[in-house]
């Protein structure tokens, strides 16, 4: 018999099912759909600031940085992690030598820094932009990549070739790209790390690592005191210039969106309740009826907090499996890459909407008093 | 009689009303909320991205290759160009003036010097790294002001962990913590209030400077001496001259547009490129006022910024849509059960010859007053929650905008009259009969 009440209540009148189910279905999925965007955007966020670059380097201890002098063993990069909180980490050595250079073919040199490089993403720890590239280039074993300064000082575009000189010792290589940083990598030659090993005569060294890690503040912070352990012949530090203004944008953006989404989850919560006990109200011919053929106080609003439930449990589902496959599009939107569901959202979110139904059948409280016939005079 | 029977709906039920209300209010706070903050964020976050530094170099244009590794120049003191530092005021006579933050010269040169006076010359001395830049410089603008500026605000990350900065026309210096802590020649650590000796490259002694601060920057300025750029000048030799400019501008997130070479624009698309605070505009912009100079943007910096400022906007108007959405979805629902539950009114109005258009008006006008009621009072709270919001995030509250008062009130009129629409029409088709009758 109960049952069957609660059956014709939810069925007695479809345009206010629709309203209800509308209601907190819309809830439901904007509370799922926040939630796990907000949960994505986070993690995604310490992947976009990589765009800045390199933010570590592992440089030789003690060395005076002004002579240039100290270098590392190569054998080095092999041993760093290439993982942090399960993001590639790349890691690029570099080998800095002070040699002459000129355009094949021409007499006059001139000074130039030449950087041999080897590892994984150059171009994610120098990020730049190229103006010239070709990719058939890239794999030649002597090929090189040109800072646009030094291009431009030099004449040679993505095909021609440089030859490089450091007392007496002497090298080729052929341009594949011409990059534009901004900073002193424009003035700078990208060669292979053997071709500067060669010319500075110091084989199976490197002037340092520079490093580009993905993470929160804190997980960089452990990266670099876990590395300075390993490798204790080595000066392990973050670059501060990135360091600080990272930090305080995460916080500053997390910050930004958590408070962000717990206000507007509130608020909809509160909003969507003020609409449902709009539509509870209404109930009251409902109740006068019931008491009057003999329902308990306790009878009846237990018959409604059923219903309230079904409808929670209901428009909660429906509207946060809508709120998740929502959010992978968003998160498509904002971040090129589809936001990950989070399952843990879906029966939190659920949750809260069944919290809500309930919280919004809370004035049927009140409906103990109500006094049959008045309803049905048509008192209100 | 029609505005009687609009108060009369009103007084009669003030706890229905009241909810219809409550929900109306919610949600525009929640829209007002989000809206401001959406629409202040971006000015705040491109602030903060400041404290990434400079995102424009200025070096000379006709200059030999620099020599550059890891932030020091092995070029000799007498090759390559320099620039005219009388001409920086002009960068705030640039259109997008009120966009330039900041910005600090560099002259680096090298100097002899120790803690220790060395009676018979310098000669065995060692050499140092010396940087000449602007700390609280006042520059003259051509207009006639001046605009107070310098390296601590292009570059946040120099942090004095001691002492203060130098003042300029003094010999008074900053040095670098780790030439604080092994002080060439010296045994214990140097600190502020200390002389400093300097020695010519030939031997013969320079100026004796004071160590007033220690800096600390994470780079190799910490082996460093940094001292006022007039007395780097005087040191190279370099009288009114520097070698590099870092420039810290308020820029526009690059967008495809931006992208385009100016050289293939229309001149109307020149035009807009050129009066939008692209950062490649501006750069055109300081070029085309500090002559014989070449402009880079530093593009780890700037790339990094405009594409985390226009995802993290991005995300912030969704949350406002969602925010929209949810309160547009709520105020619906209670618009339309509160026409729902007044059918029997409705029918008694028709019975009373009321026609279906005119019940149409008094309901909509009746919901129109609620919505600008609710709409008003959203706007308030809405106001007060982004301040509550700018204070905590950015320290910063948000000017309240009072054209989101209007928006706010089209949009909770547009919502309710939306969501009364559907059963207002149902209502004014009602055959009152059987509502009378109370089937």
């Amino acid at each position: 018999m109960f049952w069957r009440i609660v059956r014709r209540l939810i069925t007695a009148n479809y345009g206010r099912l629709f309203v209800i189910l509308l209601a907190l279905g819309a809830g439901a999925a904007i509370t799922s759909a926040l939630l796990n965007l907000q949960i994505d955007a986070k993690r995604r966020l310490t992947t976009e600031f990589r765009a800045l670059g390199a933010n570590v380097i592992v440089a030789p201890r003690n060395a005076n940085a002004n002579s240039g002098g100290g270098t590392l063993e190569e054998s080095l990069l092999a041993q760093l992690p290439n993982e942090n909180a399960g993001k590639f980490v790349p890691a690029v050595a570099f080998l800095y030598v002070i040699g002459a250079v000129a355009k094949a073919g021409e007499i006059h040199h001139e000074a130039a820094v030449i950087a041999g490089t080897e590892g994984q993403g150059l171009t994610k720890v120098r990020p730049g932009r190229r103006t010239e590239y070709s990719a058939d280039l890239e794999k030649d074993p002597s090929a090189c990549e040109v800072g646009a300064q030094a291009a431009a000082q030099f004449k040679v575009h993505a095909g021609d070739s440089l030859h490089l000189r450091n007392q007496g010792r002497e090298a080729t290589c052929k341009v594949f790209a011409i990059v534009g940083t901004g900073g002193p990598e424009d003035t700078q030659i990208f060669a292979k790390l053997p071709t500067a090993q060669t010319l500075a005569d110091l084989p199976g060294r490197i002037s340092l690592v520079q490093l580009s890690v993905t993470g929160t503040p804190d997980s960089i912070d452990k990266f670099i005191a876990a590395l300075s352990q390993q490798l204790p012949s080595a000066d392990v530090h973050g670059i501060k210039q990135l360091a600080e203004a990272e930090g305080k944008l995460y916080n500053r953006i997390s910050g930004l969106l958590t408070t962000t989404v717990v206000i507007v989850l509130f608020l909809t919560s509160l909003c969507v309740m003020a609409g449902m006990s709009n539509v509870a109200i209404e109930r009251k011919n409902d109740v006068g009826l019931m008491k009057a053929i003999g329902g308990s106080v306790r009878r009846v609003v237990r018959l409604f907090l059923a219903e309230a439930i079904l409808m929670g449990i209901v428009g909660g589902l429906i509207g946060s499996a809508f709120g998740i496959v929502g959010s992978i599009w968003l998160g498509k939107a904002v971040f090129g890459v589809a936001a990950q569901p989070r399952w843990i959202v879906y029966p939190v979110s659920v949750g809260i909407t069944i919290l809500v139904s309930i919280a919004s059948a809370f004035p049927l409280r009140r409906l103990a008093s109500v006094r049959p016939a008045s309803v049905f005079r048509g008192e209100a | 009689m029609f505005l009687r029977l609009v108060a009369d709906s009103f007084t009669r039920r003030p706890k229905r009303k009241l909810l219809t209300l409550a929900a109306l209010a919610l949600g525009m706070a929640v829209a007002t909320a989000a809206l401001s903050v959406s629409l202040d964020v971006g000015d705040r976050l491109a602030q903060e991205f400041r404290s990434l530094g400079a995102n424009l170099l200025v070096t000379p244009e006709a200059d030999s290759l620099p020599l550059e590794i890891g932030g020091v120049d092995y070029r000799p003191a007498n090759a390559g160009a320099y620039l005219p530092e009388a001409d920086l005021g002009k960068l705030k006579t640039i259109f997008w003036r009120f966009n330039i933050k900041a910005f600090a010269p560099i002259l680096e040169t090298q100097i002899k010097a120790t803690p220790v006076e060395w009676v018979n010359g310098g000669r065995n001395v060692q050499t140092h790294p010396v940087i000449g830049t602007w700390v609280n410089h006042s520059v003259k603008i051509p207009d006639g002001t001046t605009y107070t500026t310098g390296i601590e605000h292009t570059n946040p990350w120099w942090q004095l962990t001691e002492g203060t900065w130098f003042a300029e026309g003094k010999n008074e210096c900053v040095v670098g913590k780790n030439f604080a802590r092994h002080p060439p020649g010296f045994s214990s650590p140097l600190g502020p209030g200390q002389p400093l000796f300097t020695y010519m490259a030939n031997g013969e002694r320079g100026p004796t400077l004071e160590v007033v601060g220690i800096l600390d920057t994470g780079g190799l300025e910490d082996d460093a001496i940094i001292v006022p750029l007039d007395l780097a000048q005087k040191l190279a030799a370099k009288p009114g001259e520097y070698r590099r400019l870092y420039v810290s501008a308020l820029t526009k997130p690059e967008d495809a547009f931006a992208r385009k070479d100016p050289k293939t624009m229309t001149p109307a698309e020149y035009d807009t490129w050129y009066c939008t605070p692209y950062i490649s505009s501006i750069a055109l912009q300081i070029s085309q006022e500090l002559k014989g100079t070449d402009v880079r943007v530093i593009r780890r910096v700037a790339e990094g910024e405009g594409t985390i400022l226009t995802r993290v906007r991005t995300l912030l108007w969704l949350v406002t849509l969602a925010a929209l959405l949810a309160a547009a979805l709520a105020v619906g629902a209670s618009a339309a059960a509160s026409v729902i539950e007044r059918r029997t009114e409705i029918g008694l109005m028709k019975a009373l010859g009321a026609s279906s258009g005119l019940v149409g008006i008094l309901l909509a006008a009746e919901q129109l007053l609620v919505a600008f009621v609710g709409g008003g009072i959203g706007y308030a709270v809405g106001i007060l929650l982004a301040r509550l919001l700018g204070q905590k995030i950015f320290g910063f509250a948000p000017e309240p905008k009072l054209f989101l008062l209007f928006v706010v009130l089209v949009l909770a009129s547009l919502i309710t009259l939306l969501g009364s629409a559907y059963p207002l029409r149902r209502a004014s088709q009602y055959d009152p009969a059987p509502i009378l009758r109370g089937e």
